[in-house]
């Protein structure tokens, strides 16, 4: 009998653990031997980022133990990957051993650069990590009214609907604790709209109306002005606040650049439809740590795992895969108090948002647990 | 425009989807210097009407919008400190 064939997956979030699920219910041991390498300390569920500096949901139920969420015959090392050779095809962790591969998959995600908006760090709030989501909800609490700006300060950002969902919420939320009219929210945004994609945009930008929510677009954050508290854009806006909520500036994790996979911000640039990297058939990139045009989201890391898996399933079987990866992507997001819309998109086809659904803010709702006993685990 | 002004700095960024080529667009203004003419190629159709739209937000000179072979050129003059 031949030995195993190694998948070697490098990263523990989202894309890591669903792919290597997937991989495992897909394939024998006898066949694929899989290896997961990842350094996080806790599974947490991201998206929950949006509810809990509201006390909308304890932040126990969002984080969970990464070791426990793999299938049975996944090997996971927590460790961390220092250096990635292509060329020679081994990867290197710090503890210091190498790990070679028939397949490497790169999951790596990203990581925040505050350091590249000059005031940012110690003035600026944010809800896009854990502990800055509950030092959040600490901050909201003491606040009893003034200027609360809401934006991000570049793009690209994971899940980009999120400041807008946020924005909904805190709008909700100041209402219920009856000091909303004591209080500005300003919701600034890049581009010359209030989300990316247009069609979504118009429907977004309704509804901030409706609840007085105050729009600056155009708007790139060049500086923190801590002292005035006031927040400064390249194009030469200013708007001044008594508490900033700002998600900070993202890149591609460092080992991607120092193994001289990425773009300028630290993204590795992928075949669109095939997720290889640099015309080798046995290297792919899914997730966050991709420069792909489609949303850094959960969803599209969902979407890729199912295409590469039974790609790489096929390849082990002797079978041509034909499929290709079509950029397809499902997001629930939250529109206001009890309602969400659900936008399905493609590289191709822009996602349409005629109305929002109560129903579809109970798919939001849940979605930890689905993702917790469903999705991670490679079964959806 | 009477006479073309040569572009101090081309970005390509052809292939790439809103909001790809503005970003782009932006961060190379951020390293430009005042009177360097930047010239951004966009198979984008959105940028056709974003990248004028930041341009005139920023207090910046829009030289022009050109309709190329299969892309768009739009060159920009940075005119504010
Ligand atoms: C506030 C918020 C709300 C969101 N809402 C949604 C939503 O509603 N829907 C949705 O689909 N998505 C949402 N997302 C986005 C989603 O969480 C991410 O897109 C998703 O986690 C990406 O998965 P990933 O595996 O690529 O990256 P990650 O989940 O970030 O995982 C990367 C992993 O790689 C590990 N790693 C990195 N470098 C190394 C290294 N050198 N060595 C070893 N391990 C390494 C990290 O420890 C981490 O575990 C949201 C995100 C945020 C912040």
């Amino acid at each position: 009998m031949t030995n195993p064939k190694r998948a070697l997956i490098l990263g523990d979030g989202a894309a890591g653990t669903i792919l290597s699920n997937k991989l495992r219910l897909l394939t024998n041991k006898e066949e694929l031997e899989i290896v997961v390498i990842g350094n996080s300390r806790q599974h947490y569920f991201k998206p929950d980022g949006i509810q809990i500096p509201f006390s909308l949901k304890p932040y126990r139920k969002s984080v969970k133990n990464p070791a426990f969420l793999f299938n049975s015959g996944i090997n996971y090392i927590r460790d961390e990957v220092i250096r990635i050779d292509i060329a020679q095809r081994f990867v290197t962790v710090k503890s210091g051993k190498s790990y070679d591969y028939d397949y490497l998959i790169i999951a790596t995600g990203n990581r925040f650069t505050p350091e590249d908006v000059p005031g940012y760090e110690g003035e600026a709030k944010h809800f896009y990590d854990l502990q800055p989501t509950l030092a959040l909800k600490e901050d909201l609490a003491r606040f009893n009214g003034g200027d609360i700006v809401v934006g991000q300060s570049s793009i690209p950002i994971q899940c980009p609907p999120a400041p807008y969902e946020f924005t909904f919420l805190l709008d909700q939320y100041l209402r219920e604790r009856g000091i909303r009219d004591k209080t500005n929210i300003h919701y600034i945004y890049p581009l010359n709209r209030v989300f990316t994609m247009s069609t979504v945009a118009k429907f977004i930008d309704e509804l901030f109306e409706e609840k007085g929510i105050m729009t600056h677009t155009l708007f790139n954050v060049d500086n923190i002005d801590s002292k005035n508290k006031r927040v400064n854009s390249i194009e030469g806006e200013s708007v001044n606040y008594d508490m900033l909520i700002l998600v900070p500036p993202h890149r591609g994790q460092k080992v991607i650049t120092e193994s001289g996979l990425a773009d300028e911000l630290g993204y590795v640039d992928v075949d669109r439809h095939r997720l290889t990297y640099a015309g080798n058939d046995d290297v792919f990139v899914i997730g966050d740590a991709t420069n792909l045009p489609v949303s850094k989201a959960g969803a599209a890391a969902h979407f890729q795992s199912g295409y590469l898996s039974h790609h790489i399933a096929s390849d082990i079987g002797g079978a041509a895969y034909e499929e290709q990866y079509n950029g397809e992507c499902a997001c629930t997001t939250v529109t206001g108090k009890d309602n969400a819309i659900t936008l399905f998109f493609s590289y191709d086809r822009p996602p349409r948002s005629n109305f929002h659904s109560k129903s579809d803010f109970l798919l939001k709702w849940t979605s930890a647990d689905t993702y917790f006993s469903g999705m991670v685990r490679g079964i959806m | 425009m009477a006479e073309e002004t040569k572009p101090t700095k081309i970005i390509d960024a052809r292939g790439s989807y809103c909001p790809g080529p503005l970003m782009e667009l932006i961060k190379n203004y951020k390293q430009a210097k005042t009177g360097d003419v930047i010239s951004l190629y966009s198979s984008d159709s959105g940028t056709k009407t974003d990248a004028p739209a930041w341009i005139k937000k920023s207090g910046n000179e829009l030289i022009g919008v050109y309709d190329r072979d299969g892309y768009f050129e739009i060159v920009l003059k940075k005119t504010r400190q």
